[in-house]
């Protein structure tokens, strides 16, 4: 190719952007609603961060600080104001925690990205240069992250406590915190070392009481009553489990059927048959030692009557009715049984085996609990207690997080710290790495290397800190080395966030920043809203 | 005296003038609307749904867009159907197409205003189509023989694709993915055997290709978690039980155990069907109804992985990639097909568990894996992946290659400009229309990325005017540069499919004369 055209063209290259007015219009309009949507979220960030009480179109109250609750609940329309909601749901699958963090972090770049929208720079640039500077980020937050050891329980308990501290349980985290982590470690497989299953924790809430009664139970908790009627007993030693998914009531065919009566002697006879047969049944059960029945809820019939209930009781077998069939598997892998579906399969093989089922009383509720199971599946339960359902649900969804925190670390063994530290940092050597750079990427990683900038500041104006004296002074610090420098909340000044134990898992830090900017780029790409069918 | 009215009430008739502007004028809103999203760094659009659930789609995809319109105008019908079919013959250029036909009108309109018959626009507009596509055919590249080389093209291909659209930032990644897979397929345009599964979470890097099967599904309570040498029946059958479907059947009993007696029964026959279905010699076993209770334990105890409720498309690929039949009566094991695998594992993508079935006996088939942030992104990604996919299909069946970024029209564009020279006659008025209109869509990629359009296109046109140039617009850079060493590459197929049906459907367009719209059809009032 000739080199003078070249030469010429690139005297031409202008990458000023002048676009219709529409477009501009539509793209400030998302940014817009993307930002009010930050804005409202902003203020539950942090250890002194404030709760938002949502009430929903049901009537019903919520109280949380989870950004993705709050947001999930805020049903906004305004589609890129969805988008938001959306990345708040994708941190909460990758990392469970710093949902809203991830949503402030977008907010502050899509300001930034307006002030260089309206200097004129083509929104493809912007979006290159995010791209670039998520890149970055990630080398800067690798850098920083300290290796940690799934022995060490100290530094997970540390990190847990970190994340539960900005939660309205946050008086509890030095019960909830250890709680967590020994929860997940437990359901660790040595097998497969970097993979956890949440789903093999089992929370169960029980109205009542404290906070402080929460407690992790190694075995089997159930929301439910013991079936009661005729006496049966409450409390069983050496139990023999079985889970049926068949009923003990009289049979029912899929084929419509009725039974013709035709004189009264046939009446009685039809009873006695009932009675018979439901006593059969019960008494194979029996035949095989089991004690402990766990009766699976059938939409068809009913899964036991009365009567098959008197039998059970007086064959001293302790009965817990309607489990849904979706908990089955998490049950069954817990007692290390097997599921029966027909009375004829019921064999002493399939049952399971714990020291102790008891029916236990809390407050005005009753829970079963099945301690002491003979090879226990890599399962455990947590049983979350509270004074009213708000705070119940809060403390859920809490230590949910702080679950969530654990698995991080056993996904990625690297911890970071927190208190606005690492942001602060990757602020300072994105804007170094800004100086090097050339033409509007270097602008434009400046510009973002400013709006990471919001995490610190936000904490410190949530805490009734001096907002600019403090990032000010952090960035002080930060420039002077000292790179675990970060917002100590309590204290109200800057120290060294590590020394405080304020840390958090480096996936929460990265996904964050990765996620922000891409749903940043996605929106920023949007030049028209299209209304379809 | 006044003719009797001839059309339906409410009916509408548009004639001559009226009927061509109405025409003009909705094809070139539909090629302006979908304009801004062409090249490397066209935007995206959000598309709003108006019905249940406001569900909001985020997509760069000409063809995704212009399906969910509401159009009336029937010109615009016009241009969306060659969307279409554009996307459903060689899944890219959608977008071109209808920006290429949306210019053609636009100059046949100016055309028209300087009484130029539209008929000699058509025959210009032929002419000119007929020899871009010969000065195409000379410029083609073809690496068939050299398979290297020709691995290159694909990957050329398949990031030029990619690069338009959410996947540019890891195009590198997803060009090896979607070579890969398509080069598994050995030449066969079958994309069927390509699944994509979409995960939420991780990034888009963590996508990865893997050979085989993935079914979304969870394994039965107590069977096992992986098998080796697999025989697998795949069927479509009910697993409750065979209910007698004779309305109003019941059956009449005098006593309980009579009762007890029929319920026996009925779970007799289901145990025999089961059997019936282990006495195949399989030991994986996936329905696509339900599979209650009973039966999965008998499964379970026979030591057979039962897989329920698979969804139709899912078991229909599994039927294909296993190379099994799906059965729906067992009586004759001998007379069904089973499905083989060497290996079926459970595997955990992100916090989901899936049933992975590798070594099939479809050799080609393969899962692509999806990961991004959200469902916009994910769903997007796997319209781009498509994309890709369908182009790298058609340029294995047809290797030959052209270069990109705006130079196929260039190179067409000199020669129907030669041509409307030698061309006497009114004719040439529009051949050299035709010729303005190629040019349009380097313009619209060079406008879209914020660049001095009329610059770059005179640079560009000067570049042509030599011979053998490969140039282009570098939209990185903001250049003109060399398409050879940048590695642009373009399907030929898909270019001669953009020429030909954009030039079609503007012909179509331009003979209609008289727009008649028929009264809507009324819903009877049953009141």
């Amino acid at each position: 190719m000739a080199a003078p055209a070249v030469h010429q063209a690139r005297s031409s290259k202008t990458e000023s952007y002048v676009d219709n007015k529409r477009k501009d219009d539509i793209r400030q309009a998302n940014i817009f609603a993307a930002r009010a949507v930050a804005d409202a979220v902003r203020t539950s960030l942090g250890p002194k961060g404030m709760d938002k009480m949502i009430s929903t179109a049901s009537g019903e109250v919520i109280i949380t600080n989870d950004g993705a609750t709050i947001l999930n609940k805020m049903e906004v329309l305004q589609p890129a104001a969805k988008m938001l909601v959306e990345l708040s749901k994708s941190q909460d699958i990758v990392a469970g925690d710093g949902t809203t963090t991830v949503v402030v972090i977008a907010g502050a770049l899509l300001k930034q990205c307006l002030t260089l929208l309206n200097a004129g720079i083509h929104p493809t640039v912007i979006s290159d240069s995010l791209h670039k500077v998520a890149l970055k980020a990630f080398d800067v937050l690798s850098a920083m992250a300290i290796p940690v050891e799934l022995s060490d329980r100290e530094s997970l308990v540390k990190s847990a406590s970190t994340a539960l501290n900005s939660k309205v349980v946050s008086q509890y985290s030095t019960l909830l915190a250890p709680l967590a982590v020994d929860a997940v470690l437990s359901v660790v497989d040595p097998a497969k070392p970097d993979l956890v299953d949440l789903r093999d924790v089992k929370i169960v809430k029980k109205l009542g009481g404290t906070v402080d009664d929460t407690e992790l139970v190694k075995g089997l908790v159930f929301d439910k009553k013991v079936s009661h009627s005729a006496g049966g007993p409450t409390r069983v030693e050496n139990a023999k489990i079985a889970v049926i998914q068949f009923q003990i009531s009289p049979p029912k065919t899929d084929i419509e059927q009725s039974i013709v009566v035709s004189d009264y002697t046939q009446m009685d006879r039809i009873l006695k048959e009932e009675r018979n047969y439901i006593l059969g049944i019960i008494k194979k059960i029996k035949a095989t030692g089991c004690n402990v029945l766990l009766i699976q809820k059938s939409i068809l019939r009913d899964a036991v009557t009365d009567l098959s209930l008197h039998y059970l009781a007086k064959a001293k077998i302790l009965v817990i009715k309607d489990v849904e069939r979706d908990e089955i598997e998490f049950i069954t892998k817990t007692l290390n049984c097997l599921p029966i579906a027909n009375i004829e399969h019921f064999r002493a093989e399939k049952l399971g085996y714990a020291d102790c089922v008891e029916e236990v009383s809390l407050g005005d509720g009753k829970i079963v609990k099945i301690t002491g199971i003979k090879d226990m599946g890599r399962t455990t339960t947590v049983l979350v207690r509270g004074s009213n359902q708000l705070v119940l649900d809060e403390a859920e969804r809490s230590l949910h997080d702080a679950l969530c925190v654990v698995r991080c670390l056993v996904n990625k063994k690297f911890l970071i710290a927190g208190g606005g530290a690492p942001e602060i940092e990757l602020s300072r050597q994105l804007g170094a790495w800004a100086k090097v750079l050339q033409g509007m990427e270097s602008y434009c990683v400046r510009s973002f290397a400013e709006a990471l900038e919001v995490i610190p500041y936000t904490l410190a104006e949530n805490a009734g800190l001096n907002p600019i004296a403090i990032v000010t002074e952090l960035r002080n610090r930060h420039a002077q080395g000292e790179i675990n420098a970060g917002i100590n909340v309590r204290k109200g000044q800057i120290t060294n966030i590590l020394e405080e134990n304020v840390v958090q898992p480096l996936l929460v830090s990265t996904s964050a920043i990765s996620l922000a900017t891409e749903c940043v780029r996605m929106i920023l790409k949007i030049d028209d809203i299209v209304t379809v069918r | 005296m006044a003719v009797e009215k001839l059309l339906k009430d409410e009916a509408t008739e548009e004639k001559g003038e009226r009927a061509k502007m109405a025409l003009f004028v909705g094809a070139m809103a539909i090629a302006d609307l979908v304009k801004t999203t062409l090249g490397p760094k066209g935007m995206d659009k959000i598309l709003q749904s108006t019905g249940r659930g406001r569900s909001v789609t985020v997509t760069n995809d000409g063809a995704t867009i212009l399906k969910s319109l509401h159009i009336d105008n029937p010109a615009a019908k016009v241009l969306v159907d060659i969307s279409k079919v554009q996307d459903d013959e060689v899944g890219d250029g959608t977008t071109s197409v209808v920006v290429l036909a949306g210019e053609l009108l636009r100059e046949a309109e100016k055309l028209v205003a300087s009484k130029i018959h539209p008929m000699t626009i058509i025959s210009g507009y032929r002419m000119a189509a007929e020899c871009a596509r010969n000065a195409l055919l000379k410029k083609v590249m073809d690496n068939k023989e050299d398979a290297e080389k020709f691995k290159s093209d694909l990957m050329k291909i398949a990031m030029t694709t990619l690069s338009s659209k959410i996947l540019s930032q890891d195009k590198d990644h997803f060009a090896k993915l979607a070579v890969d897979a398509v080069l598994r397929l050995k030449g066969s345009t079958n994309l069927e055997s390509i699944q994509i599964i979409k995960k939420p979470g991780g990034s888009l890097t963590d996508s990865f290709l893997d050979e085989g099967f993935i079914l979304d599904k969870k394994i039965g309570i107590g069977q096992p978690k992986r098998i080796e040498n697999a025989k697998i029946l795949v069927a479509n059958t009910a697993m409750d039980t065979d209910k007698v479907k004779i309305y109003g059947a019941r059956v009449r009993v005098d006593s309980m155990s009579r009762v007890a007696q029929i319920e026996g029964a009925e779970k007799e026959k289901m145990k025999e069907k089961v059997q019936k279905i282990i006495a195949h010699g399989i030991n994986c076993f996936v329905n696509r109804q339900l599979i209650y209770n009973f039966p999965e334990e008998l499964f379970a105890d026979a030591g057979i992985l039962a897989i329920e409720h698979a969804d139709f498309d899912g078991i229909e690929r599994l039927a294909l990639v296993t190379g099994g039949e799906i059965a729906s009566t067992f009586d004759n094991p001998e007379s069904v097909k089973l499905g083989h695998c060497k290996l079926i594992e459970e595997i955990m993508i992100g916090e989901d568990k899936l049933i992975h079935f590798s070594g099939v006996a479809l050799g080609e088939a393969c899962t692509i894996v999806l990961r991004g942030a959200s469902f916009h992104v994910l769903d997007e990604a796997e319209r781009s992946l498509h994309d890709a996919l369908c182009v790298l299909s058609q340029t294995v069946g047809d290797s030959r290659v052209l270069f990109g970024g705006g130079w196929p029209e260039m190179v067409m564009a000199k020669e129907v400009d030669e041509l409307a020279r030698r061309t006497p006659g009114k004719r040439s008025h529009a051949i050299e229309a035709f010729s303005r209109a190629l040019q349009a869509i380097p313009t619209t990629i060079a406008d879209n990325a914020g660049l001095d359009s009329a610059e770059l296109i005179s640079h560009l046109r000067a570049e042509h005017h030599r011979d053998g140039s490969a140039a282009g617009i570098d939209v990185i850079s903001g250049t003109v540069g060399d398409m050879g060493k940048l590695g642009i590459s373009e399907s030929f197929k898909v270019k001669q499919a953009v020429l030909l049906s954009a030039t079609e459907a503007a012909e179509m367009i331009l003979r209609v004369d008289q727009i008649i719209t028929c009264a809507p059809r009324r819903r009877e009032d049953h009141m």
